[in-house]
């Protein structure tokens, strides 16, 4: 068989198999007590978020109408706050909502608890314990995946040369300083996404997680990353770009994505969401050469330096729907089948889901300390100023020092503007 | 009419003169997650007897365009009587970064459109000339070609651009067959060429199909006079087909002008604004990760006003032209 045959018979196998369990069994099949209507949900875009969506939208029964509106991040994030902000009703009656949204719309008072609902359908749907996210024993939203940025590295090349897998930042760059001397098609061997804006702030994040650092003063919104802490975390990130690709201040997670697939970087920190694209044939050159373990630490012995991260799903105080039919369509599409259906795509919290190498890193970032995101509703503010400063302290414009100064400065306004800060 | 057009501005001016935040108080929670149970202090909004967030609004005068400009010589806007003890390191040393946002987002903004709009108002009349010589047969083909880059939306026209020009790109790789080698998105004058770059070969196709729909309309009988008073293809260009076109020049010009500077999607896509920020862009950053709608009102106003003191000459010249033609 020619390739493209192959590939079609695949595909149509993939349809029957997808259609054959709907033929038996139903989505939405016994929702109790439902009113009829639309149901309108928004969220961000990617495989395992499209899966969900498509779940979502075939729960035809009872006159129900599922939408779920696709829109990529980070405008979906700005769409969920307006819509859960609005003095009037809500334009959705759920969003699917990364933690970071989640902060912001909890510390606002704007999503609506689910715990009797939970009580409910517990039984019914098999939710499970660790998927409740929880504020003082309330239930405000319902997690269902995982997700963290770990050590992407190419096993083949390590072996090659005898290199061990990096426990530490000064390891990986250790390992690129022989990669590069010794490996001829490997002249960046680091890949990581320093962007300016939100992704080499995450990067910072990390790090400075790693180097013990807090971002704010304790009980406090006054910020605290213009530390010892904060300066080194710089002076490692800027030690790193020695090894990655001179274009590295446009690097975002597709480019990160695509110098791996072509063989250009050998190892790196990037979205665990993003492994198995790795092994994706029509994209990737390196298929089944990459391995993931846990983020490095910065300091030999210390913490897996990356931050654990959650999605889920979540209701607005000013919702205009039903709340009982709402949560019903939202846990149909969340429940085991849907895992079981697109295992694969990325790491789910039910306990049904079978761990594939994909999720080996995140699992081991979990094992080796990795922290959770912080959950401070300012956090997205310095986390925005420094995102602005990094490019300057990596071109060497600006002193590690002076740019954290200017970002705590220009943090501690707009706290103010927002009232976090008296 | 007029109230239609002025009513958003008038808005986004009140919104910028005004400051609302949630009342914010200071609480110790317990969090659960699948990552297990942990106590925090965090803040969190102070609810109203309906449920809702109660939110301060106060007026804060010009306040947040002098923070735009960076003008603005305290550090924090004091908002009660105390103020944060540990503002945060030496403000001193930040100042003179901060205030330069906004003028270095002008400054390119600006850069970005006095390159293109030579180069969109030449090469999209060349382009014209061009299709006109063209036997009938072939035009439309050429004329749909042309129009291309205008049709594709910016971003995902950007993102074709970033892909040609990003590491084992095609063009990198074509560049690296003569021996050069070249990072465009690691200095600032590459990443600055690109933008400019996609800028030309975004918008020229709009200047074609106008320029082409004008050169359908030069009189055919003035072109036949200097034909027959000897005048050769040059000097027919000259003297009776560019003056025909002069006022779609000016329009062009201004249309264009106004397009660039609103350039928002290929500093997104390309640089993520590391070199290249526009004021639009930081409209926008503002709006994204401040959350803060009244800042980002004000550095609207200021855009908006930048785009009336650019235009004013061209805007007076036709004002003279439609007095002198009525």
């Amino acid at each position: 068989m020619t390739p493209r045959i192959l590939r079609r018979s695949l595909l149509a196998t993939s349809v029957l198999l997808a259609i054959l369990p709907g033929l038996s069994h139903a989505r939405c099949d016994n929702l109790s007590n439902t009113k009829p209507g639309p149901i309108n949900i928004i969220g961000n875009t990617f495989p395992a978020l499209d899966h969900i969506a498509k779940e979502m939208e075939s729960c035809t029964r009872g006159g129900l109408k599922v939408q779920y509106k696709l829109v990529p991040s980070p405008q979906n994030e700005t769409e969920t706050l307006q819509a859960f902000g609005s003095s009037g009703k809500s334009a959705f009656d759920a969003a699917v909502v990364s933690m970071e949204t989640f902060t912001k719309l909890q510390s606002a008072g704007q999503v609506q608890s689910m715990t009797d609902l939970v009580t409910k359908y517990k039984a019914k749907y098999k939710i499970e314990d660790n998927m409740l996210v929880k504020v003082n024993g309330e239930v405000m939203a319902i997690a269902f995946m995982q997700n963290a940025q770990n050590l992407f590295y190419r096993k083949d090349l390590f072996d090659k040369h005898g290199i061990k897998v990096p426990a530490t930042y000064a390891d990986m760059m250790a390992a690129a300083k022989t990669l590069k001397e010794k490996e001829p098609g490997i002249e960046f061997p680091i890949a990581q996404t320093f962007a300016k804006g939100w992704d080499s702030a995450t990067e910072f994040s990390n790090i400075f997680a790693g180097y013990g650092g807090r971002f704010f003063k304790a009980g406090s919104a006054a910020p605290d990353f213009n530390s010892e802490a904060g300066v080194k975390a710089l002076e490692t990130m800027k030690a790193m770009t020695a090894y990655m690709t001179p274009n590295y201040l446009a690097s975002g997670s597709d480019d990160v994505m695509n110098q791996y697939q072509q063989g250009k970087a050998a190892m790196g920190v990037l979205w665990a969401s993003r492994a198995s694209r790795m092994d994706d044939p029509t994209a990737s050159k390196i298929v089944g050469k990459m391995e993931f373990t846990a983020a490095p630490a910065v300091m030999a012995g210390g913490k897996s330096a990356t931050h654990l991260w959650w999605d889920g799903v979540v209701m607005p105080k000013n919702l205009a729907g039903d709340r009982d039919t709402v949560f019903q369509v939202l846990m149909e599409a969340l429940d085991e089948e849907t895992t079981a259906k697109g295992n694969d795509l990325t790491i789910w919290v039910r306990s049904s889901y079978k761990p594939t190498r994909f999720g080996n890193g995140v699992a081991a970032s979990a094992k080796a300390g990795a922290p959770q995101w912080p959950s401070e509703p300012y956090f997205g503010l310095a986390h925005g100023e420094i995102g602005k400063i990094i490019p300057d302290v990596m071109t060497g414009a600006m002193t590690p020092k002076v740019a954290l100064d200017a970002a705590a400065a220009a943090y501690t306004k707009a706290a103010a503007e927002k009232g976090f800060l008296k | 009419m007029l109230l239609l057009l002025a009513l958003p501005l008038a808005l986004t001016f009140y919104l910028s003169v005004r400051s609302c935040a949630l009342q914010m108080e200071v609480v110790t929670v317990t969090e659960s997650s699948p990552f297990g149970t942990k106590e925090v202090v965090t803040q969190r909004a102070v609810l109203g007897p309906d449920g809702r967030a109660l939110s301060v609004c106060r007026f804060v005068g010009l306040e947040y365009f002098r923070k735009v400009l960076g003008l603005d010589a305290d550090v924090a806007i004091q908002a009660g009587s105390s103020a944060p003890p540990d503002a945060g390191g030496s403000p001193a040393a930040a100042s003179p970064q901060r205030s330069t946002e906004f003028i270095g987002a002008l400054r390119f903004t600006l850069l970005y459109t006095f390159a293109t709009t030579p180069f969109v108002l030449l090469l999209g009349f060349a382009l014209a000339l061009g299709v006109n010589q063209v036997g009938q047969r072939w035009r439309p083909m050429y004329i749909s070609a042309s129009l291309l880059p205008f049709i594709i939306t910016p971003v995902v026209g950007a993102l074709a651009i970033k892909w040609l020009f990003r590491d084992n790109g095609l063009m990198p790789y074509f560049l690296s067959q003569f021996g050069i080698s070249l990072f465009w998105m690691a200095q600032a004058w590459s990443a600055r060429l690109l933008i400019i770059f996609y800028g030309i070969w975004h918008v020229v196709p709009f200047a074609f199909i106008v320029f082409y729909a004008g050169l359908q309309s030069v009189p055919q009988d003035s072109l036949e006079a200097a034909r027959i008073d000897g005048a050769n293809a040059w000097q027919r260009l000259h003297y009776v087909t560019l003056p025909h076109l002069a006022p779609l020049f000016v329009f062009v010009t201004l249309i264009h002008l106004m397009d660039a500077y609103r350039v928002f999607e290929p500093v997104v896509v390309l640089t993520q604004g590391a070199f290249t920020t526009s004021v639009q862009y930081l409209t926008y950053y503002i709006l994204l990760q401040e959350n803060n709608p009244y800042k980002a009102s004000a550095a609207a106003v200021l855009t908006t006003a930048g785009i009336a003191v650019l235009l004013v000459p061209l805007l007076m010249r036709t004002w003279k032209e439609q007095r002198r033609g009525g």
